[in-house]
């Protein structure tokens, strides 16, 4: 009592903490809410030689010949081919590599713009080939070397379907009809 | 004075008492509301960050790509490809050159000597501790977190030196846009 008494006679002042603990308190949560949160997800992806060994069980399966659907990423547009064939080749050829069978949305742009593809065309494509094949989940997807992640994954959304959402199936329910080819193979050099 | 009067002055007596109390401006902290506010903080923030099975940590300037996928990201080992450099558990392994490929010099086709090195021994790792907790068969799941510009070929040769070192299992990382 009488150190306390010989410092306050000293001059020394106790701190009031209660204002401080109402701006820290103020504070957390302000900058809790100004984080910005960024929500992480996964898109799945084969390589290609368990896809092959799918295929090969599939065809078992069904005793029927498989879609065996490609989309190869060239830097003038899409090149869609399914049984072998390549959609929009010339008559009497499987596969035509001079034109894209859906060509760019904008064509004169950089491959910095991940926006120059038709990728609803492309889901319009894709949700065609699912109302032939609606069994067929599996999409193999091959780019030319110089094109964009980002483009890869637009691609395998547009091939997906933009309604489909897959957090449910993951969880053990089945996978919604709006899911059009949502298996997707990454191989390199698939023509 | 009556003792209704008394009663009524030492009321006020009282009232003026507890008025009096905090006159000096310090106020007494009540240490439970505090450890209210701090546990539902922790709470939440554990919730945050906790629910994850693989912390993502993106290497500086890599802009990881935007999808609706929805899919949520499994068990498995990271591996960061910016368009600068490839990382694998901490360790920056590959530089890059400024096209976004893979240094020659490091390359056997689609091989990527330093990363096969540091995959294989996470790998041998992995399938023993697998082993130790009575696991049949490991699931070699790695999630590929890259970059929106990353070349394609870059992603080739990724994926074709993790299945060269047995993973089985790919997943890329993405940042979720819309619903």
């Amino acid at each position: 009592m009488a150190r306390r008494r010989k410092k306050m006679e000293e001059g020394e002042v106790e701190a009031n903490l209660l204002p401080v603990l109402n701006v820290m308190f103020l504070l957390i949560p302000a900058l809790l809410l100004a984080m910005e949160v960024a929500r992480f997800a996964a898109v799945h992806v084969t390589p290609p030689k368990f896809a092959a060994q799918a295929d090969e069980k599939k065809e078992k399966e069904d005793k029927e010949k498989p879609l065996n659907l490609k989309v190869f990423i060239l830097e003038d547009g899409y090149r869609v081919s399914a049984q072998g064939q390549q959609q929009g080749a010339d008559a009497g050829k499987s596969a035509d590599s001079n034109k894209p069978t859906i060509p760019l949305k904008k064509p004169g742009t950089g491959l910095e713009d991940f926006d120059r593809y038709d990728y609803a065309a492309l889901e319009a494509e894709a949700a065609r080939y699912k109302q032939l094949f609606s069994h067929e989940t599996v999409v193999t997807v091959s780019a030319e070397n110089s094109i964009p992640m980002q483009v890869l994954i637009n691609t395998m959304d547009a091939m997906r379907g933009s309604d489909c959402k897959l957090l449910k199936a993951y969880a053990g329910e089945e996978v919604p009809k709006e899911c059009l080819f949502w298996q997707a193979i990454v191989e390199a050099g698939a023509g | 004075m009556t003792p209704d009067d008394l009663y009524l002055a030492k009321k006020a007596a009282k009232k003026a008492a507890r008025r009096n109390k905090n006159a000096d401006g310090q106020g007494d902290l009540n240490i439970t509301s505090l450890m209210d506010v701090v546990s539902i903080i922790v709470v939440y923030l554990l919730k945050t960050y906790g629910s994850d099975p693989v912390v993502i940590m993106p290497t500086a300037g890599q802009k990881i790509p935007m999808s609706h996928a929805d899919a949520p990201i499994q068990d498995g080992i990271p591996v960061y490809v910016s368009t600068r450099s490839i990382t694998f558990n901490n360790k920056k392994l590959v530089q890059l050159d400024e096209n976004g490929e893979v240094d020659p010099a490091a390359l056997q086709g689609h091989l990527i000597g330093p990363l096969y090195d540091a995959m294989a021994e996470e790998a041998d790792k992995a399938k023993q501790m697998a082993a130790a907790q009575g696991q049949e068969e490991w699931s070699g799941t790695l999630i590929v977190v890259g970059d929106q510009n990353l070349r394609f070929s870059t992603i080739v040769n990724v994926m074709f030196t993790a299945g060269r070192a047995e993973y089985r299992e790919f997943a890329f990382c993405v940042i979720q846009t819309g619903g």
